[in-house]
């Protein structure tokens, strides 16, 4: 094959081999770097959607490992922090614990019973679980209860590795209600300074409840011995037979749920209980039976099953009617099929697992999804969720006890979280809102894009108000009216405009220009306004003058006659709209009777709306910026680019310089005009620095021009830093981010194919 | 095309052209309103740039202190006083909730007027400005005496001087003649001195404490192990003698910037306040001063430049609002460039690709919309990708692989100035492809086809053809993407801008480019200054002055640009086949 090529190309004609194969090389050198470029641009969007995708996924749970517990009347059942060591109380009180780890392992503990040494060794008629702060609460047959810590330790022992120990911390037995008659049902609920335990007695065949507060002595080693502070007799509030019982954390309030189905809600303000509220749950069913009654993290929501399997959520929140704090209804779940059997809540989040036995189902309150529902293989009696939200422990009616690994790294997340109206805690209504972080553990995330989204287009919508007619109008008359001799320097000046740094626009917004301008609306409305109307009128004057006069004034240059106009209109408008401020806009201030007049402070009272000094009009007026030279130089090619024997023929015929424009120009290149508009759009969409700076960074739902707001970018720039990696938040900043690509991706690539349409009808015409 | 144009403007018709029943052409009245537009727009930028000019500059322009003495009867005071001392920045009017009913009926309209003062002296007064009503001040005068210092803490001083109080030799009052000469020296000497105690501290000591670090890692890697090999051993054995060897470094170099540090107390600069008030201050705490009422117009203008030098020169006090700038600018300038390293062969690779191999249909088509696109992808987008993938995935991945001792603390798993750089280089990269394939059209297909017909290869064509054509154009884009990476800020805070870095990018510490460590830049430290900073208005001259010298970065860089673009347009103009 060589041979050949030799012989029939003459000696000066052979190329080097190395040119050849340098080349060949530089050839796939190139395309697979190019190529790869493109690809790698292109994973952008690939990676962004893996960080999001994660979100949308349930929970996983896995079935880990069964072990044998001895059989007892267990009644409570609860775990430590590592899943390791769970514990099961029986009606006598008795703890009993299980050493999960390795078993039959060398270090194995197997298991061992701790009986909390109650002073007296009295008998104990009723135990409860605070499963939040893992106390049990025991009730004697003698009238007194007492509150038992478990308190979980991680040591280190020396063969290395970790081992949980564990220890009861119980106070003496304290008094309640009657002495000597046995208690029935008890709750407790305390953090901080109020405590307060309710217990329910049956005396001669007639229930009454009792309640203490309790005080701690405070010693110099820490906390001190729990005395009784006060008792209370509540029977006077009973409206039935108690068979549930609940008390907060913050332990302002007694739930009593009754056998009739319904709820009686007791405050406690620290001196005296008052009725607040007595409601039916669940009113609308036939059977209305309560089965169980159990707080959500927080304290704050009850998750109540019927004993028709009827599933809901109470929240406590301000009623606007009522005007005070009562309970509501705002969440439903699927019925289970009878009321629930085992019940356990997640100290990390909102989330709770529930059962009947054959079904158990992870259920998360707030956004009232099942994460995971399956058939378990055995009737379960009792659950736990593993405090860090990663297992669940069954323990069935053989005395087996289940373990099943959960993984579920995002339970909030969902369409409804990011995209649908929620009723979160202590909202009276379903509202669209963004509240990442919050000053307790217990803190219910807030991830709604909505408002966010709203904002984004609050901020492109003001800054498409000021920037569009000014960029069209400018455009126009550049491309159409403008002597070239002076368009050479105006464009380019345009053009610099559009390369000033975001960070320099946003920090004049903010601290130069804001201050000004909520100084001064009235002043710069009319200013604005002013200058508007001032156009129309001197171009209808200057009309109306004699040819002689006007042909003063070179066509092309009336952009530079009508500064000294334009001065003296602002000047005037300014001034005016002081003075119109005045009459206009004046208050009457409540505390001083002063009389003011101040457009900062009649908008709130006119229309009922916010006024703060960094707003969305501020935003817009700089966004314009930003948004009119890129407008304005893409449009203005376009005009200019329409062929030239267009215009000519316009003119030809006879029609003015304005005809032509507007009846020609503009409608054959209407298509670049309106690819520079989305272009201009998309720009607004995603500016970052001037709404991080010139906004309150406030996530709002309306478009009062007079308040800020937080738009998807600048909620990025403000959020991102502080989210830890991989968590729900992290990944919700990648769906906004996700979000802003797809909308300017989807602006501009209409944009895109709007301007190749217009050159290709160019290219047919020419 | 500019010939055409041209053409256009001369076949435009005068007004006097007839057009409707009227006799006057129709539309001019919306000729007007489309030129509001374009006055409007003109007007916007010329305001913006020359308030920019104006507050930036001014900052450094050395202003006559003004002594501003109230009326005895009137309402104002400060500190108790009659008198106060400072700068007179603005004149403006009162908010009417503050006025009393007399003030506000008062025939004089100076009473519902203020005057802002710039007063210095933060340490004595703990405000730097200060408003009065106009209405009471009775005299305003310029006293030769006043000095204006600049101090190393709590900003500057304005004061009347007594003495000086020297170590070793008599005091001198301040109308004794060599007052001024004396200070000025010793002023000099306490520069030079800080300048040594930096060049130990920053260079010497900083040298010590990163190998220190590093040795501290190994030594903690050792130490962690259950069980060491004789190697290993006598590995950490020599690790804790470096370690001992830098320690006894480390003292003397210590001990010499310590006694530096005291000789810079020794002498004292006694001064009187405008309340009265006596104070001292050791010279080591003066960085310059002057007497801004003595000052002839050639001894301003040469403060200025100082001013401005120094600006520009130096390094940032008392949380950014004193001093310079410099890191910042150096940040922004290494940023840039690692940029423009990273963008330029990609960037210029895949538009070659585009242009001269892939074969030109619908799909090459997509990928141009989509990188056309690309460039109009908000760069915070930008930003989240860089910190989720170079930093957190990248990053976090090299940690593991190289710098396993140093964990848990991160080395390229937390943002740097080179994951800045790439995301910057990504977010510019369509704009470099873009204006490389337009610059690569341009050139005339007769180019090539003359080239590959004399038995070139198609790389010969486009190395020594197509690219060399191209060139300006590809620079223009090159530039351009700088200016964009220049100015951009809102991507560089999540990817590893700081308000304060305490090392330079690239020093002369081995291996001199330290690309994993955090950098100042113009644009954040305009955003931090304005908003992050606990007093906003001490340090709104330093922002507008930081402004300035980003703008006008960014504008020259424009300007380059667009001349280039210019030059390139008209080369081409004539060069058609």
């Amino acid at each position: 094959m060589q041979k050949r090529q030799q012989r029939a190309v003459p000696e000066r004609f052979v190329v080097r081999r190395a040119t050849l194969y340098f080349d060949r090389f530089m050839n796939q050198f190139i395309k697979v770097g190019g190529l790869s470029v493109i690809v790698a641009v292109s994973l952008i969007f690939v990676f962004i959607l893996l960080q999001v995708f994660p979100l949308f996924r349930g929970a996983t749970v896995e079935w880990r490992k069964d072990m044998p517990v001895p059989p007892g009347q267990y009644v409570v059942m609860g775990t430590d922090e590592w899943s390791e060591l769970p514990f099961f109380v029986n009606a006598g009180g008795e703890v009993l614990f299980v050493d999960t780890v390795d078993p039959g392992g060398p270090h194995n503990r197997g298991h061992f019973t701790r009986t909390p040494g109650l002073a007296d060794e009295a008998t104990v008629s009723a135990v409860a679980f605070n499963e939040m702060q893992t106390q049990l609460l025991y009730g004697t047959v003698d009238g007194r209860f007492a509150i038992v810590d478990v308190q979980y330790k991680a040591t280190f022992p020396e063969r290395g590795g970790r081992e949980v120990a564990v220890e009861l911390d119980e106070t003496p037995l304290l008094r309640i209600g009657r002495e000597g008659v046995p208690v029935r049902k008890l709750a407790y609920g305390g953090s901080g300074v109020q405590k307060l335990v309710a217990a329910t007695q049956e005396v001669e065949g007639e229930f009454e409840l009792h309640a203490v507060s309790l005080a701690q002595q405070r010693t110099l080693l820490g906390a001190g011995e729990l005395s009784v502070e006060r008792s209370y007799d509540l029977t006077e509030f009973l409206t039935g037979e108690p068979e549930q019982l609940a008390i907060p954390r913050d332990a302002d309030a007694v739930l009593i749920g009754n056998t009739d189905g319904s709820v009686v809600y007791l405050h406690f303000d620290g001196q005296e209980f008052t009725r607040r509220q007595v409601f039916v749950p669940f009113e609308d069913r036939e059977d209305r039976r309560i089965a169980t009654m159990d707080f959500l993290l927080g304290d704050v929501s009850l998750v109540l099953t019927a004993h028709c399997g009827a599933n809901r959520v109470y929240s406590i929140y301000r009623d606007p009617e009522a005007d005070m704090r009562i309970w509501g209804h705002t969440k439903t779940f699927p019925d289970l099929d009878r009321g629930a059997v085992f019940y356990s809540a997640s100290m990390r989040n909102k989330a709770f697992l529930i059962g009947d036995g054959r079904v158990a189902s992870l259920r998360y309150g707030t956004t009232e999804t099942i994460r995971w529902q399956e058939d378990l293989p055995v009737q379960a009696t009792l659950a736990a969720l593993g405090p860090r939200y990663n297992r669940l422990l069954f323990l069935d009616d053989q005395y087996s006890l289940h373990f099943y690994d959960l993984h579920d790294p995002h339970p909030q997340a969902g369409w409804r979280t990011f995209f649908g109206k929620i009723q979160y805690e202590g909202q009276a209504t379903a509202e669209y809102s963004w509240q990442s972080t919050g000053g307790r553990d217990d803190f219910e995330r807030k991830l709604s894009l909505v408002p966010l989204i709203i904002g984004t287009l609050k901020g492109t919508l003001y800054a498409m108000i000021f920037a569009l007619p000014i960029a069209l109008l400018a455009a126009i008359y550049t491309s159409q009216f403008l002597d070239p001799a002076v368009k050479r320097y105006v464009k380019p000046t345009m053009e610099i405009m559009a390369s000033l740094p975001s960070v320099v626009l946003g920090f004049l917004a903010a601290l130069w220009l804001a201050p000004i301008i909520s100084n001064a609306v009235p002043s710069v409305l009319s200013a604005m306004l002013g200058v508007i109307v001032g156009a129309f009128g001197i171009g209808y004057l200057w009309g109306q003058l004699p040819q002689r006069i006007r042909m003063l004034l070179k066509p092309g240059y009336e952009f530079i006659a009508f500064v000294p106009f334009m001065v003296l209109i602002a000047y005037a408008g300014w001034h005016l709209g002081a003075l119109a401020e005045q009459f206009l806009f004046v208050v009457e201030d409540p505390d001083t009777g002063l009389v003011i007049a101040d457009f900062r402070l009649w908008f709130p009272r006119a229309t009922g709306l916010g006024f703060e000094q960094r707003n969305a009009f501020v935003v817009g007026f700089v966004m314009g910026f930003a948004v009119i030279p890129i407008i304005f130089t893409i449009t203005e090619d376009a005009l200019s680019n329409v062929p030239e024997a267009f215009r000519s023929g316009s003119l030809a015929l006879g029609a003015s310089r304005w005809q032509t424009a507007v009846r020609v120009v503009v409608p054959t290149a209407s298509a670049g005009t309106f690819s520079a508009v989305m272009i201009g759009l998309g720009r607004a969409v995603g500016e970052t620095m001037i709404v991080v700076m010139a906004t309150g960074n406030t996530p709002v739902t309306e478009f009062n021009p007079f308040t800020g707001m937080r738009t998807l970018s600048a909620n990025i720039a403000v959020e991102l830093p502080e989210a830890p990696y991989l968590g729900t938040l992290y990944r919700t900043l990648f769906l906004g981010a996700m979000v802003l690509f797809l909308m300017t991706f989807a602006v501009n690539t209409v944009a895109e194919v709007m301007r190749q349409r217009l050159r290709e009808k160019y290219r047919a015409v020419e | 095309m500019k010939q055409v144009d041209d053409h256009a403007a001369q076949s435009t018709p005068r007004p006097s052209a007839p057009a409707s029943g009227s006799g006057r052409p129709a539309g001019e009245t919306y000729v007007w309103v489309t030129g509001m537009g374009l006055t409007v727009g003109l007007t916007m930028i010329v305001l913006l740039l020359a308030l920019v000019v104006y507050n930036g500059v001014s900052v450094f322009w050395p202003r006559h202190v003004a002594l501003v003495e109230f009326q005895d009867d009137g309402a104002t005071r400060f500190r108790d006083g009659t008198r106060a001392l400072g700068v007179i920045l603005i004149e403006q009017d009162r908010d009417m909730r503050d006025l009393t009913p007399e003030q506000r009926d008062s025939p004089n309209p100076a009473d519902r007027r203020e005057k802002q003062l710039f007063l210095g002296n933060r340490d004595a007064f703990g405000q730097s400005f200060a408003y009065f009503s106009a209405g009471d001040i009775e005299r305003v005068s310029y006293p030769e005496e006043v000095i204006r210092a600049e101090r190393m803490e709590w900003g500057d001083a304005i004061f009347f001087p007594i003495r000086l109080e020297l170590q070793d030799a008599d005091p001198i009052e301040a109308d004794d003649p060599a007052f001024d000469s004396t200070l000025h020296k010793l002023v000099d000497e306490v520069n030079a001195r800080r300048a040594a105690i930096t060049r130990i501290e920053r260079h010497a000591i900083g040298q010590i404490n990163l190998q220190m670090r590093d040795l501290e890692l190994e030594e903690r890697f050792y130490s962690r192990q259950d069980a060491l090999t004789p190697e290993q051993q006598a590995a950490r054995d020599s690790v804790r003698d470096r370690m001992e060897q830098l320690r006894a470094k480390y003292e003397p170099l210590a001990a010499e910037a310590a006694a530096l540090r005291a000789k810079q107390e020794e002498n004292r600069l006694v001064y009187r306040l405008v309340t009265g008030d006596e104070r001292s201050m050791p010279l080591g705490q003066v960085v310059h001063y002057y007497y801004p009422n003595r000052l002839t117009l050639a001894g301003r203008a040469r403060l200025f430049a100082g001013h401005i030098w120094g600006f520009l020169s130096g390094y940032p006090r008392e949380a950014n609002t004193e001093g310079g700038i410099f890191p910042a600018i150096f940040g922004t300038f290494v940023m840039t460039l690692l940029m423009s390293v990273a963008v330029m062969p990609f960037g210029i690779m895949a538009a070659i690709y585009l242009r001269e191999y892939a074969k030109q249909g619908p799909l090459v088509r997509a990928v141009r919309i989509a990188i056309n696109n690309l460039a109009g992808v908000p760069s915070i987008v930008f930003g989240i990708f860089g910190l989720g993938f170079f930093v957190y995935f990248v990053g976090g991945n090299i940690d593991r692989v190289f710098y396993d001792r140093a964990l848990p603390t991160p080395t390229f798993g937390t943002p740097g100035i080179l994951w800045a750089a790439l995301t910057l280089a990504l977010m510019t990269v369509p704009v470099v492809i873009v204006a490389t394939e337009e610059a690569l059209a341009a050139v005339p297909r007769g180019v090539r086809e003359g080239s590959l017909a004399c038995g070139a290869s198609k790389w010969q064509t486009i190395r020594y053809l197509v690219l060399p054509a191209s060139a300006p154009g590809i620079l223009t884009g090159l530039v351009l993407a700088m200016a964009r990476g220049a100015g951009e800020v809102a991507p560089l805070m999540l990817v590893g801008v700081v308000a304060l870095a305490p090392n330079l990018p690239v020093d002369a510490i081995f291996p001199f480019i330290h690309l994993e460590r955090k950098f100042m830049h113009l644009g954040f430290h305009i955003y931090d200054l304005g908003f992050q900073s606990p007093d906003s208005e001490a340090a709104k001259p330093m922002v507008f002055a930081t402004t300035l010298v980003l703008i006008l970065l960014v504008v020259v860089l424009n300007l380059l640009a667009i001349l280039v673009r210019n030059h390139l347009r008209k080369k081409y103009a004539t060069d058609k086949f």
